[in-house]
């Protein structure tokens, strides 16, 4: 039907076939105390020099496009280095005295100088084999989005050009059949043991990474009932066999014993041969029944984790690492199973119930899966973050007033969400009920299941620290205990109601209760943990004028907890935490400009029976603003 | 003229209430989210097949309200985290609603982005912006971009998701009389939280798809920037795929492709 008149090898014009976007980003970050920086948490393993909760910074982002033809765009992103503070001025990015901060501008080194650095480049080509059937392949920076977050995951948005690999997409439009194929570089932070593909591992001497790779196959089919999508990835890492002669450093490049004797067999042919100290591999079968006629969704998704490690390839993070780990200290099969039923408009229009069973297996692990910004349950959980199924979660390089995610490996149990909205109406109720696969006694704590050191009492994300210093609870990874007989009852409610005030406005109410109940050891009775949590969260918000909204509420936090924390031997201590919050936020649209501001005091009294009472007084402040064209 | 005026709204307040008391209800085909026929999803694979597949459209008034469903063929899903920008918990649709209200008057053109005209006699009052992003967001596009025909923009007060249908609320006064004899066109785009400098958060389509951008057009501006409409009837039988591909088949000047003829959308007489 359409007429197309252009010459298949036509120039594209100038205006045609290269674009520019740019985007200019300040924050401002404060707060009473006496760290200086524009990151409220980062990274907890490596120092870095931006972390802090007074600053204000700001950054520049271009992003070139270029399409040489009809079938071939290319890519890419450059962007300041954010950490400069304002006050910084003419910092150069020289580090002429060492470590010493002074004012010559040559101290701070290259992360506050607001250097530009290449941030990620693709092309991407279109290769049409026939009318219905077109493979893309992208060479360089993706986001991995294209998998799920139980295998691949997406990354996180601030890592978004940071993967590359080799992807082929592929579209076979008359039978509704997709597949994508990827081999993605490992980075050497974060996926594998010790969170490295081999660096800073104490078991090895020369860590070798520029052969660590993922790989991952998805196909999809999507007829009109519904969708078929089976992926299938395997995540490798590989160091260098030392005991090759040819290897470098290797005790036989002489081919000879700590004798001096000659080894049979041994003989250099300048190849070095390989072995894989690391390998996960995950798959998932996801089935979603989408009937044309009936308001009803019903998915299914099934998955398998496998996980493989040379324990001459990689110390034990477990047992030197005061269990802080990435991974079960041994070779791994789990499973997981979740099934979602969604009914809408039952009975009445805006009326929806949803269900959901969900089994996630004990050693179930996602190196390479989503590790924030997704979510895998439809629980509000306990963080009212997402629930993501690997121990690999960033809950860092964030700041305070941005969502936590928690492990749910482990969880088994069920959800059911009752919702009505009607008019200016919207109301749901959530009932989570989750009984855990991790329940066990004398669970191998010291040398094989990570712990994460902290693993007793609610997590305070509000006023949380990397070390716990301020006793802030559990690490939102800590699914594993020495002794745990657990099971959690959680209760959401949510309502909203719209009000014909000014541009609009609204109030909303959420309200939490959790009971969380762990009979630790069955040894005894008076370790066991009572956890009563509620919460309540009201808000107002209102349209001031166009594009500019206010919105002022606050938070109450009671929790109640018996024995919270302490060990068998040295017992436990019954807890108390008020916790109240007072908010208010601004934003402004205006003319392409974006503005942001948000306020909150929090108040916290904890009352502990075994360590001194806490009281927290915290004031702080975010604000942004934006430009992008 | 005395005795008409009393007459005219007489006959307004009884379409008025006629309209209150009938709920209209449009059905689109399955499988005509490809525009004039030869549009294609983008390759993100957030773009899932079928989420650009409207199968129904229902208005209904009830206490002052005006109630807008969009039936999308697929679960409306939130790949961007809406909440988390302020949205409406769904992030791929755009849909602009266009409604005639009054014989031969209103805007004739379609708002920025869509490269869409409306038929003559067949011109729009009202257009409900149905977005996932919030209302401050939409204020500020429209107040940029929008020009005179921000006159005829209604944000709704409500916009949200669940299931498969998409939902906005409007009050009833901010839209005029509605009653028998209005018309509406429904026209399903995509939202793009980074349009173009002129497009009100609308995803352009060009030659071949893009990880973002709908293939099966044209590189210019030459193209309707639609990928599923309403047609008369508007009873969802097969053909109207046919008609709404005739609709929708535009032709591009190879000398001055940006200023070729838009297309002229029809208007939905229930």
């Amino acid at each position: 039907m359409c007429v197309f008149v252009f010459i298949e090898d036509e120039a594209f014009s100038d205006s045609k076939n290269f674009d520019f976007a740019g985007k200019i980003y300040t924050k401002w970050l404060y707060r009473n105390n006496d760290t200086q920086g524009i990151l409220s948490l980062g990274n907890p393993f490596w120092p870095d020099d931006i972390a802090g909760d007074n600053g204000v910074g700001s950054e520049f982002e271009l992003k070139v496009f270029g399409r040489p033809s009809k079938f071939v765009e290319a890519y890419a992103r450059i962007q300041s280095r954010f950490g400069e503070l304002w006050q910084d001025w003419w910092e150069s990015g020289e580090r002429k005295y060492g470590d010493e901060v002074n004012t010559s501008g040559d101290s701070l080194g290259m992360n506050r100088a607001s250097y530009m650095k290449l941030r990620g480049t693709y092309v991407r080509a279109i290769l049409p084999f026939s009318k219905t059937w077109r493979n893309t392949v992208t060479v360089g920076s993706s986001d991995l989005g294209m998998f799920n977050p139980w295998t691949i995951g997406k990354v996180r948005f601030i890592d978004r050009d940071n993967g590359k690999g080799v992807f082929i997409y592929g579209l076979v439009s008359n039978i509704g059949l997709s597949y994508d194929l990827a081999a993605i570089a490992l980075p050497k932070l974060y996926v594998g043991p010790w969170w490295s593909t081999g660096i800073g591992d104490p078991e090895l001497a020369r860590p070798f990474y520029s052969q660590d790779w993922a790989y991952g196959a998805k196909l999809t089919y999507s007829p009109r009932w519904g969708s078929i999508a089976v992926i299938s990835t395997l995540t490798n890492d590989v160091e260098v066999d030392i005991t090759d002669p040819d290897a470098v450093g290797s005790p036989y490049a002489q081919c000879k014993d700590s004798l001096g004797n000659p080894i049979i067999g041994c003989s250099k042919d300048y190849a070095v041969d390989y072995h894989t100290r690391y390998m996960n591999s995950v798959s998932t079968l996801e089935v979603t029944l989408n009937p044309e006629s009936i308001p009803l969704i019903a998915n299914g998704l099934f998955g398998i984790s496998l996980q493989r490690l040379d324990k001459r390839l990689t110390a034990n993070g477990v047992a030197l690492n005061q269990g802080i780990s990435p991974i079960v200290y041994k070779d791994t099969e789990s499973y997981a199973v979740r099934v979602r039923l969604e009914a809408t408009d039952l009975g009445t229009d805006g009326f929806t119930l949803k269900g959901e069973y969900f089994n996630i297996g004990e050693d179930w692990n996602s190196i390479f899966g989503a590790r924030r910004e997704a979510d895998v349950l439809l629980t509000d959980g306990f963080l009212g973050g997402g629930q993501l199924p690997t121990l690999n979660l960033a809950n860092e390089f964030i700041d305070f007033d941005e969502l936590f995610y928690e492990s749910c490996i482990g969880w088994h149990g069920g959800t059911i969400i009752a919702s009505y909205e009607t008019g200016r109406f919207e109301g749901s109720l959530e009932s989570t009920f989750i009984w855990y696969n991790t329940n066990r006694q004398n669970r191998d704590v010291d040398f094989t299941y990570p712990d994460f050191l902290h693993s007793e009492g609610y997590t305070d994300t509000d006023l949380y620290d990397y070390a716990n210093t301020t006793d802030r609870g559990r690490d939102p990874r800590s699914v594993y205990r020495r002794n745990q007989d657990r099971r959690t009852w959680i209760e959401v409610l949510k309502l909203k109601y719209g009000l014909d005030l000014l541009k609009g406005a609204d109030i909303s109410l959420k309200s939490k209760f959790i009971f969380d109940k762990d009979y630790r050891s069955h040894k005894k009775v008076d370790d066991d943990y009572t956890g009563l949590i509620a919460q309540s969260r009201l808000a107002f918000g209102i349209g001031l004028y166009r594009g500019l909204r206010a919105e002022v509420g606050g938070q109450f936090d009671y929790w109640r907890e018996d024995n919270r924390k302490g060990t068998l031997e040295q017992g436990y201590g019954d807890d108390r935490t008020y916790k109240g919050k007072g908010f208010f936020g601004l934003t402004w649209e205006y003319e392409g400009l974006k503005f942001r501001y948000y306020f909150e005091y929090v108040y916290k009294d904890q009352h502990r029976e075994r360590e001194p009472d806490q009281l927290f007084k915290v004031f702080r402040s975010k604000a942004s603003l934006e430009v992008a064209w | 003229m005395k005795t008409r005026l009393p007459v005219s709204i007489a006959l307004f307040l009884f379409a008025s209430l006629a309209f209150a008391q009938t709920k209209v209800s449009l059905k689109d085909p399955v499988g005509d989210d490809n525009g004039p026929g030869s549009y294609t999803y983008p390759t993100d694979p957030v773009y899932k097949p079928g989420s650009f597949d409207m199968t129904s459209f229902e208005v209904e008034e009830k206490k002052g309200e005006v109630v807008f469903r969009v039936g999308i063929r697929v679960p409306v899903e939130d790949p961007w985290d809406s909440k988390s920008w302020g949205g409406n918990g769904f992030s791929l649709q755009f849909i602009q609603v266009y409604i005639d209200t009054k014989p031969d008057s209103g805007f004739c053109e379609g708002l920025p982005g869509l490269n869409i005209r409306f038929k003559e006699g067949q011109c729009y009052e009202k257009v409900v912006l149905i977005s996932p992003q919030p209302k401050e967001r939409l204020q500020s596009e429209v107040q940029q971009k929008a020009g005179k025909l921000k006159e005829a923009v209604v944000i709704p007060k409500v916009t949200r998701a669940r299931g498969k249908v998409i939902e906005a609320v409007v009050d009833a006064n901010e839209l005029g009389a509605l009653g028998k004899g209005t018309g509406f066109q429904v026209v399903m785009q995509s939202n793009e939280g980074y349009p173009d400098s002129k497009d009100l958060l609308t995803r352009k389509v060009n030659e071949y798809a893009g990880q973002h951008r709908f293939g099966g057009g044209s590189d210019y501006d030459c193209d309707p920037h639609v990928m599923d409409i309403i047609v008369p009837p508007g009873k969802g039988g097969k053909g109207e795929v046919e008609a709404q591909h005739k609709v929708l088949a535009f032709t591009c000047d190879p000398n001055n492709p940006d200023a070729s003829p838009k297309v002229e959308l029809p208007m939905v007489y229930p």
